[in-house]
């Protein structure tokens, strides 16, 4: 998959870049809003990340160069801008997705994730790892064919985690990750916990591998071992 | 207690009006009296010498019966033992008018045809006792006529005078730094008035000027915060997949997450206060508060668990209020934070509504905060908490945009916010 980032900060967008790099994705970065629109008119991706403050010009430019040229690429925003009207205003251009920074790589690569997945979407909506099969639509679970009882919090928890394979989710990521809007009010991340011990124990019990592994002192990690 | 700068100068002026009146009318009486029996007096001396004079030299020892028969106020008294005239005041029985008054009375030697005899003057003083009355009371109610046309003409002189005074005053009074309205002193002819209005307006001017600079200062330095922190986030997302990191290292790196994401907390809830202040959630609905309490619950329920704290309602009827619905979820997710933060493990949180008011109440520290910094910007009392500091002036902005009071109360070993409408 192909993913366009545009950000004029350059440390951030490195590690966007590279966070995002590696699994099925090729991340292509450009910090202006002239490089984009060339980028854009020459290839097709299959999300676009854009800021919305560029050096020389505004992220809705792009946003209304795409809808002129009749493009269908997911578009997720990542601002510092937090209103309400920026938000609308970005949706009514056509954009699919808003996040707000600062936020965790992590965040950003499941919504990429589900932007794609909604894009893609030919019937069914199934995310399957190894044993695991996910029904986002449904809401459902099976390990090896067998439905298990599932919250929507954990389907929503162990997407997260699939999403992010190989790579270390911080509490405070989970945590922030799980509280969707209320994030802002959390104080603490004990909750979080509670919620992987539950999953796990229900994957485990239904016979699927131990990929839910602990990393001390920072959070967890899902690993095929 | 404070007194109205006219009730000040009147009472001055009455205090000085009936001092002069307590002290004027004795005195008045004292000297018109006096002056009085001088006059009797002179009188009846007079009467004698005339008597002594034209009387006395033609009259015979028969004579006298005759006098003191056709004459009630002039007599003559055989007894004589006096050397000098004498002069008293003193009551007799009135026939004519049949009661006691009082009278002027002189006895002085005279001879008559070589004998010594007393001669007797008397003047009633009844009449002039009434005339001093009269002048008296005329005195008083010129002097009392005299004040109260003084008084009340100070008093609407002033009022006039001290107009503007009371109109800046009022101006003043609603004047609000945070709101654009400028305030509108009208001219007057006085000076100083004039004065004090321009000086005000400056003095107005200027902590306007500062407060939008600050606000604005507040505004940008929390958005330019943003790109750094998220750099600063992205980073420690970076740095913690790598897999050489050691115990101590990872441990450095959990605190550091845990921070940024304080920090974020603290900078977002800096942005909404700097848009309630720039009137940012002017648009409001009819909402219901106990709709509000019902959507967070089940989040509030699980934060809860962590401290094994135990949730009652005590939902009223459903209401519903006027508010901007983005802040009435604010409002009550940070009461509900508020309960659980300065909770107690295994404490409680009871939230009662009816349809007036909101209550929150929790246990917590054993003793009552301090009221008068609750709702002060970081000002709380522990500062090694998780907390940002903002919570209870964000709900007081809150409340304050909505035209609502909070309350704290401390009864029961229970910390309590009431919200009412």
């Amino acid at each position: 998959m192909k993913l366009l980032l545009i950000e004029d900060e350059k440390e951030l967008a490195l590690s966007i870049q590279k966070y995002l790099t590696g699994k099925d994705f090729v991340c292509e970065w450009v910090c202006s809003k002239n490089d984009a629109i060339d980028k854009i008119s020459i290839y097709d991706y299959d999300c676009i990340l854009i800021d919305l403050m560029l050096p020389d010009g505004n992220g809705f430019e792009i946003l209304k160069e795409l809808k002129c040229q009749k493009k269908t690429e997911g578009i997720i925003i990542i601002s510092a801008k937090e209103s309400l009207d920026t938000r609308l205003e970005g949706f009514n251009l056509g954009a699919d997705d808003y996040l707000t920074k600062p936020f965790h790589l992590s965040e950003l690569l499941v919504r990429i994730q589900a932007l794609i997945r909604r894009k893609n979407f030919k019937g069914s909506n199934i995310v399957s790892y190894n044993e695991i099969e996910i029904d986002i639509l449904s809401k459902a679970v099976k390990v090896n064919n067998i439905k298990i009882d599932v919250t929507k919090k954990e389907i929503d928890l162990l997407l997260y985690l699939i999403g992010n394979e190989n790579r270390v989710l911080s509490k405070s990521a989970i945590a922030e990750h799980l509280s969707g809007d209320m994030a802002d009010m959390l104080d603490n991340h004990d909750f979080v916990y509670a919620h992987i011990k539950n999953l796990k124990k229900k994957l485990s019990d239904a016979g699927s591998g131990e990929y839910i592994k602990s990393v001390y002192g920072l959070g967890y990690k899902w690993k095929n071992e | 207690m404070n007194k109205k700068l006219l009730n000040k100068t009147l009472s001055a002026y009455l205090v000085y009006s009936l001092l002069i009146l307590l002290i004027a009318a004795p005195v008045f009486y004292y000297v018109t009296q006096k002056l009085y029996l001088k006059e009797a007096d002179e009188t009846l001396i007079l009467h004698k010498k005339e008597f002594v004079q034209f009387a006395a030299p033609n009259m015979s020892e028969s004579d006298i019966a005759h006098w003191n028969r056709f004459n009630r106020n002039r007599k003559i008294n055989p007894v004589s033992n006096l050397l000098t005239d004498t002069i008293y005041t003193t009551t007799y029985y009135d026939t004519v008018e049949a009661e006691l008054e009082p009278y002027r009375e002189l006895h002085a030697p005279v001879t008559i045809q070589g004998v010594s005899y007393t001669y007797t003057g008397r003047i009633n003083l009844v009449e002039t006792e009434d005339l001093l009355k009269s002048i008296a009371l005329l005195f008083f109610t010129i002097i009392s006529i005299l004040l109260a046309g003084l008084f009340f003409i100070t008093k609407k002189l002033s009022q006039n005078l001290w107009k503007p005074f009371y109109q800046t005053l009022q101006q003043i009074e609603t004047i609000e730094i945070d709101k654009a309205k400028q305030p509108g002193f009208s001219n007057t002819d006085i000076e100083e008035f004039n004065r004090l209005n321009t000086s005000i307006k400056k003095l107005i001017e200027n902590n306007r000027v500062i407060y939008k600079s600050q606000k604005e200062f507040i505004e940008n330095a929390a958005h330019e915060l943003q790109t750094p922190l998220a750099v600063f986030q992205a980073k420690i997302d970076t740095l913690i997949q790598r897999t050489d990191v050691t115990l101590e290292q990872s441990e450095i790196l959990d605190s550091l997450n845990d921070n940024v994401s304080r920090l974020n907390r603290l900078n977002k809830n800096l942005l909404l206060l700097s848009k309630m202040e720039n009137d940012g959630y002017s648009d409001r609905e009819t909402i219901s508060l106990t709709n509000c309490i019902q959507k967070n619950l089940d989040f509030f329920t699980e934060q809860a668990k962590a401290k094994s704290l135990l949730i009652k309602m005590d939902l009223g009827e459903d209401f519903y209020t006027k508010s901007n619905p983005v802040l009435a979820d604010v409002l009550i997710s940070n009461l509900f934070l508020n309960a659980i933060k300065h909770n107690i493990n295994e404490g409680q949180i009871i939230i009662s509504t009816n349809k007036s008011s909101i209550t929150f109440s929790n246990s917590g520290q054993a003793q009552p905060l301090n009221d008068e910094h609750l709702f002060n910007r970081f000002s709380k009392k522990n500062p090694s908490k998780d907390g940002t500091g903002l919570g209870l002036s964000i709900i007081k902005k809150i409340a304050d945009i909505n035209g609502w009071k909070v309350l704290y109360n401390y009864a029961n070993n229970l910390h309590s916010f009431t919200i009412s409408f």
